[in-house]
Formats: C-alpha cells, sequence, structure tokens
C-alpha cells in the first residue's frame, strides 16, 4: 500500500469537504448552500472510493454508491425543487454576521482539533490526520443550523453536520459496520423527507420560512 | 420467533392502517388487538429471562450480516414490558375507535380520516420503532431504531397543522436530530477506540461485545465518546439543558401520542443511555460518568421545580414534571446499586403514572375548551371518574403514599444519604417540595369551582364509568401495586438490571 498517499489524499480530501462547509457561511443564496451541499457529497463519495481501494475494503463502493445517490442526486433535487417553488429565498440576515461567523468558525475547528488530540495519537490509520477537520465539519454544521432563520438553510446545515458524521466514520474507522451504515442512510433520508414535508407546512402556515416567527408557544 | 411477535404485530397494524383507504374505524380496532400480542410477547420474554434465558435472533444473509442482531436481557425486558403495556393502552385509546372525536382546543372539528389514517400508520410504527431500539444488540442498530422514533412521532405531532403545532413539531423534529447526530458521533468514536485496538470487527458495536472490551479501551477516547453520547440521547430522554422541545412537543400532540413519548420513548432514550453509562463504567470506572448524572440530574430538577411553579397550561405543567422525573432518575442511576434499582423501579412507575395523567388529559381535552388551568375548572364536578383518577394520579407524581413512587423516592434518597450525598440530596428534597405544594396548588384549582359555560362542552353529558376509565384503572392497580409490595418477578427482573448496570 502506498501510505504517504493515501494519507495526503485523505487530508486533501477532508479540506475540501471542509472547506464546503465553509461556504455556507459566507454565501447568501439557498442556490450555493444546494450546490456546495452536493459537491460536498461528491467529494465525500470519492473519498469512499479511495479508502475502498487503499484498504482493500469492498464494503466501502457500496457506501459511496449510496452515498452518491442519496447525498448528490436525490436530496439536492428535492432542495431545488422546494428553492424554486419559494422562488430566490436569500438568508439575508442570519443571527450572526459573515464576519464573525467566519472568525467563530475557525474557532470552531481549532476546538476540533483540541477535542480530537487524543483520537489522532492514538490512531494509526493513516487517515487519521483528517480526523479534527471532520469534527471541525460536524460543529460547522451545527454552527449554521442554529444562526440561519431559513427551514432549507437550517435543513442544509442538518445535511452538512450528517456529511461530517460519515466523514469522521470514515477516517477514524474506515467506516461503521455496513449495517449500520444502511440504516443511517435510511434514517437521513426518512429525516429529510419529513423536514422538507414541514418546510412546506410552515410555508402555508405562516407564510414564509423565516422561523424566527415562530414564538408561539411560550409556557 | 419470539421478536417476531414481539415486533411484527405493529408493522402489521401500520401496513392494514395503510392499505385502508379511507380509515375505518375497524382498522384500529386491529391495531389495538394486535398490540396484545406484542404483550403477551413481552411478558413470555420476561418469563424467559427471570429463568436466566437470554433470547437471542439473527439470520445471515448473503451480503449483510445480521448475526446475533436482536437480543433481551432482563433490562431490555424490563423496557419491553413499559413500552407494550402503553403502547396497548395507547391504542385502545386512540382517537378513531368509534368515540366521538371532538377537540375543542381547535375548534369543533373532528379528526378527519386522513388525519386518522396518518395516526394509525405512524402511531404503529413509532411503537415497532421503541420496540427494535430496546431488543437491538449492536448498539448502532439501536440507534438507526431510535433515530426513526423521531421521525414517525414528528408526522403525528401537527396532526391538526396550526401555528403552535407546527412550530412544536419543528423545534422537536430539529432538537432530537441534532442530538441523535451527536449519539451518533458518540457512537462512532466508540466503535473507534475498539476498532483501533482490535481491528474490523462486524460484531463490534454488539453490546456485550463492546462491554467485555470495554475495560481495555482508552479512557480518553471513552470520556468523550461519552459526553457525546450524553448529550444526544438526554435530549431525546430531555434531561436538562437539552429538554427545551419537550413542554412544546407535548403540549401540542395528540394526548395518546403524548402518553407513548412521555412513558415509553423517555424510557427508551434513557435506557441507551443506561446502554452506554455501563460500558463507560468498565473504562472509566464509576466518578466520571456519576458526576456528569448528577450533575444534569440537579439541573434537570431545578429547571422543572421553576416552570412547574409557573405552569398555566396543564399539558406544559406535566412535560415539566417529567423533566422533573427524569432529574430524579439520574440521580438515582448515579448513586450505586441502590439507588440504579431505585431509579429502574421509577421508571416502572414513572411509566405507568405519566401515561395515566395523559390519557386523562385526552379525557379533559375533550370536555374543555382551553388547555389553561385557570379555565378547566371543577373537574370533579364535570367529569367525576377521571377528575378523582386526575386527583390520585397527580398524588402518585408528588410521591404521596399509596403510589409506587412514594417508595422509589423514598429509596432514592436512602441511597443518596447512605453514599454521603447530604448537600445534593437536601437540595433535591428541598426543590421537590416546591413542586409538592405547586402541584398542589394547581391540582386544587382544577378539581374544584364552577367551571364558566362556554369554558365547558355542553353536548356531552356528565361522564359516566366505561370500559376506557377501566382500562386506566389497569395502570391505577399497577401504581398501587407497586406502592404497597414488589411482586417476585419484578423484584428477580430488577436485580438482574441492577447487575448489568451497575458493578458495585
Amino acid at each position: 500500500m502506498n501510505d504517504p498517499l493515501f494519507s495526503q489524499l485523505s487530508t486533501l480530501g477532508s479540506s475540501i469537504v471542509l472547506l464546503f462547509g465553509i461556504i455556507l457561511l459566507w454565501r447568501k443564496s439557498l442556490h450555493a448552500y444546494i450546490d456546495a451541499f452536493r459537491w460536498q457529497s461528491v467529494v465525500l463519495s470519492v473519498m469512499l472510493l479511495i479508502t475502498g481501494t487503499f484498504s482493500n475494503d469492498h464494503e466501502l463502493y457500496a457506501v459511496a454508491l449510496f452515498l452518491f445517490i442519496l447525498k448528490a442526486v436525490v436530496i439536492p433535487h428535492y432542495l431545488e425543487r422546494m428553492e424554486k417553488r419559494f422562488g430566490d429565498h436569500r438568508e439575508l440576515q442570519p443571527y450572526v454576521n459573515v464576519a464573525s461567523s467566519l472568525i467563530l468558525s475557525g474557532m470552531l475547528v481549532l476546538l476540533a482539533y483540541v477535542i480530537t488530540r487524543p483520537l489522532v495519537l492514538i490512531s494509526d490509520l493513516p487517515t487519521r490526520s483528517g480526523i479534527p477537520l471532520a469534527m471541525g465539519l460536524i460543529f460547522v454544521g451545527l454552527f449554521v443550523l442554529v444562526t440561519r432563520k431559513k427551514a432549507i438553510s437550517q435543513i442544509v446545515g442538518f445535511l452538512v453536520m450528517e456529511n461530517g458524521i460519515a466523514l469522521l466514520a470514515l477516517l477514524g474507522t474506515y467506516g461503521t459496520p455496513i449495517i449500520v451504515e444502511l440504516g443511517v442512510f435510511l434514517d437521513v433520508l426518512l429525516g429529510f423527507l419529513v423536514m422538507q414535508v414541514f418546510v412546506y407546512h410552515i410555508q402555508t402556515t405562516f407564510e414564509s420560512i423565516e422561523v424566527d416567527q415562530m414564538n408561539e408557544l411560550k409556557h | 420467533m419470539i421478536f417476531f411477535l414481539l415486533i411484527f404485530p405493529s408493522l402489521l397494524a401500520a401496513l392494514i392502517a395503510t392499505l385502508v383507504r379511507p380509515y375505518r374505524a375497524i382498522v384500529g380496532w386491529i391495531g389495538a388487538w394486535l398490540s396484545l400480542v406484542s404483550l403477551g410477547a413481552a411478558f413470555a420474554i420476561a418469563a424467559q429471562v427471570i429463568h436466566g434465558q437470554t433470547p437471542i435472533w439473527g439470520i445471515v444473509l448473503k451480503y449483510v450480516n445480521l448475526d446475533q442482531v436482536l437480543r433481551a436481557d432482563s433490562l431490555s425486558a424490563l423496557l419491553m414490558l413499559c413500552v407494550t403495556g402503553v403502547a396497548t393502552l395507547a391504542l385502545f385509546l386512540s382517537p378513531g375507535l368509534g368515540r366521538q372525536v371532538t377537540n375543542p382546543h381547535w375548534g369543533e372539528l373532528a379528526y378527519s380520516p386522513r388525519q386518522l389514517r396518518r395516526y394509525h400508520i405512524f402511531t404503529n410504527l413509532f411503537i415497532a420503532a421503541m420496540l427494535v431500539a430496546v431488543s437491538a444488540n449492536n448498539v448502532g442498530v439501536m440507534w438507526i431504531a431510535i433515530e426513526a422514533t423521531t421521525v414517525f412521532s414528528a408526522f403525528i405531532i401537527p396532526l391538526k397543522l396550526n401555528k403552535a403545532s407546527i412550530e412544536a413539531s419543528w423545534k422537536y423534529i430539529l432538537i432530537c436530530s441534532v442530538g441523535i447526530s451527536l449519539a451518533f458521533v458518540g457512537t462512532v468514536l466508540g466503535y473507534f477506540d475498539f476498532f483501533t485496538l482490535s481491528g474490523r470487527a462486524e460484531n463490534a458495536l454488539n453490546w456485550p461485545v463492546l462491554l467485555a472490551t470495554a475495560r481495555v479501551l482508552h479512557p480518553e477516547v471513552m470520556r468523550l465518546a461519552f459526553v457525546f453520547l450524553l448529550i444526544g440521547y438526554g435530549t431525546k430522554a430531555g434531561i436538562a439543558p437539552m429538554h427545551t422541545w419537550k413542554p412544546d412537543a407535548y403540549g401540542e400532540s395528540p394526548a395518546p401520542l403524548t402518553a407513548l413519548m412521555s412513558s415509553a420513548l423517555f424510557a427508551v432514550a434513557m435506557y441507551a443511555l443506561l446502554r452506554w453509562k455501563a460500558v463507560a463504567d468498565a473504562t472509566l470506572g464509576r466518578g466520571y460518568t456519576d458526576n456528569l448524572f448528577l450533575a444534569l440530574g440537579l439541573l434537570s430538577l431545578v429547571i422543572a421545580a421553576f416552570s412547574i411553579v409557573l405552569a398555566t397550561d396543564y399539558k406544559r405543567m406535566f412535560a415539566y414534571s417529567s423533566i422533573e422525573h427524569t432529574g430524579l432518575m439520574c440521580l438515582g442511576f448515579a448513586l450505586g446499586p441502590l439507588g440504579t434499582f431505585a431509579a429502574l423501579l421509577h421508571l416502572v412507575n414513572h411509566t405507568a403514572a405519566k401515561s395515566l395523567m395523559f390519557f386523562l388529559v385526552d379525557n379533559i381535552e375533550h370536555k374543555y375548551r382551553s388547555p389553561l388551568i385557570e379555565r378547566t375548572r371543577g373537574l370533579l364536578k364535570t367529569m367525576p371518574w377521571t377528575g378523582g383518577l386526575f386527583a390520585f394520579g397527580v398524588m402518585t407524581l408528588i410521591a404521596l403514599p399509596p403510589g409506587g413512587i412514594f417508595i422509589t423516592e423514598f429509596t432514592l434518597f436512602r441511597a443518596g444519604f447512605a453514599l454521603n450525598h447530604p448537600w445534593l440530596m437536601g437540595t433535591a428534597l428541598l426543590l421537590l417540595a416546591v413542586v409538592f405544594v405547586s402541584f398542589i396548588i394547581h391540582l386544587n384549582k382544577m378539581l374544584y369551582g364552577t367551571p364558566a359555560a362556554d369554558d365547558i362542552n355542553m353536548e356531552r353529558p356528565t361522564e359516566r364509568f366505561s370500559w376506557r376509565i377501566a382500562l386506566l384503572l389497569v395502570n391505577v392497580a399497577v401504581l398501587v401495586t407497586l406502592g404497597l409490595t414488589l411482586p417476585a418477578p419484578l423484584a428477580t427482573l430488577l436485580k438482574q438490571s441492577v447487575a448489568i448496570l451497575a458493578k458495585p
């Protein structure tokens, strides 16, 4: 096995995946969000293929295929349909502005480096240096989810976070056992579908998909 | 085979509900009777477990290895009894079984056949997912099933679409999905540690394998993993500060679903946490997880106590009461074998008591126009049976004898004082006193007085004894029995579970 090459490729791949996550912080149109998510998923599937090749683990090919179909084709398709339906909605005023978002996300990635230090030290996989980036992506996805006001942006934040988890599982353990992996895909799909249904409900009930109007329920 | 009988009936019921359109009452009845099969299977599994067997089921397919995918030890059996018990009651008391279904909170609209169909499909799927979660051997599969419960229940929280219910379910699905994703990060980290030590293994996420290896796992990774798992499953269980979805979701969902969520779903999330706590304890020793549980448990009690004082809506009040009991159980699970025993028994009692309360809330909702405590007066006069049982339920929840919660809280505090936590236990007692007083005040308002004429549904005559009330007497019987004595089979089941969870 060509370990240095594999190691470099996986670090490069993880960095690209993380960058696609950070794009969400400074782009505003929903279209850019969806594109970022789609390309992120594509890179992630390629990384699964690379890891599968270098580690001789053919189950990963199947996982890569499922991931590609689900996250690079099906989900972006539905997201685009929603985008068309609601017109060109922009995330005009997120709770945190672009500059602070970028600084905060940098700090989140640093935090990820701190908390995953023991993992990187213990692991002897060639992919280990990407683990902090995966954890960073999880945090960035979470950050997008809590600071955006549009329901669709929140969904994309959630999906990016899911990608981060998939990346973490890939880099740390070459993927979880296949039965778990498939179950997770099913859950992501179902979860996405139910969220999508709710976006339509929110639109018809509140006549907007800004979630900060939701303030009926207090005590 | 026994697992088939446990899980398949609810799937079959969901299938029937999907195929029959438009919805007919017979579908609801079939689902309700099928749930008795599940209940019987749960009892059979419990009996096997008590006799020292551990039922395991699995198949090996060509590409997917499902060997030993389902397994039931005494802890699973205990949870199966709780889940199937509440599920049976909930399905018999569901809307669409022939009762006049008007819900004054939303105007005088009955549920439409489409809504009833959706309700019966997803409630049954929800129950099936919970049963898979407690019988899964693989902690990854357990995670998948718990995530599935979020999705299925989110479909039925807004059975009536309005601003409040949409808001509640959006918060619910977002907060719980994120929480559960974090639990998956924890699961991956746990697997990471195993993988690093012994390489790829399909069965590494099987709980017994995980527990057996736990001793040699890396403490620093396990610490990180457990924090993620605690936040994740803690969100689902509604431990403070991850409880924020709970009052909203409980306040807005149809009452039988709330009953399922507050008793069965909560217990399932707690169960997942306990499984991982056992693993983390084996790696780290008890101190680490215990301290986290104590801190979050106390925080839950504080938040719940003050929210109950301020509560104006009775459904939200019971949601906060759930958070209070969650806090108590967290304390119990951190207090050694005796505390764990008390907390598990408390879990059983709480399941019976909280489901009783929400089924009664269902009755009250059909009679009164408003969910506000202020406008729900004179329960004893307008609904003698519901009012009486309601008073009994509330008194049980605030730990008055003869309800079983009295015994479990007493044992729990004894365990705490025996382990030298006088300040902690003193604070907890003080908070329970706050809860006690404010519950009595709220109860007093609801039971007595005269309701304003436009607050109650006059079309419905004064309540008479019916089989629906008779079913609720089952819960009362369970609570009183557990308050007076501890049946030998249950004691065995609890002791075996304690032995699994708390190695002294």
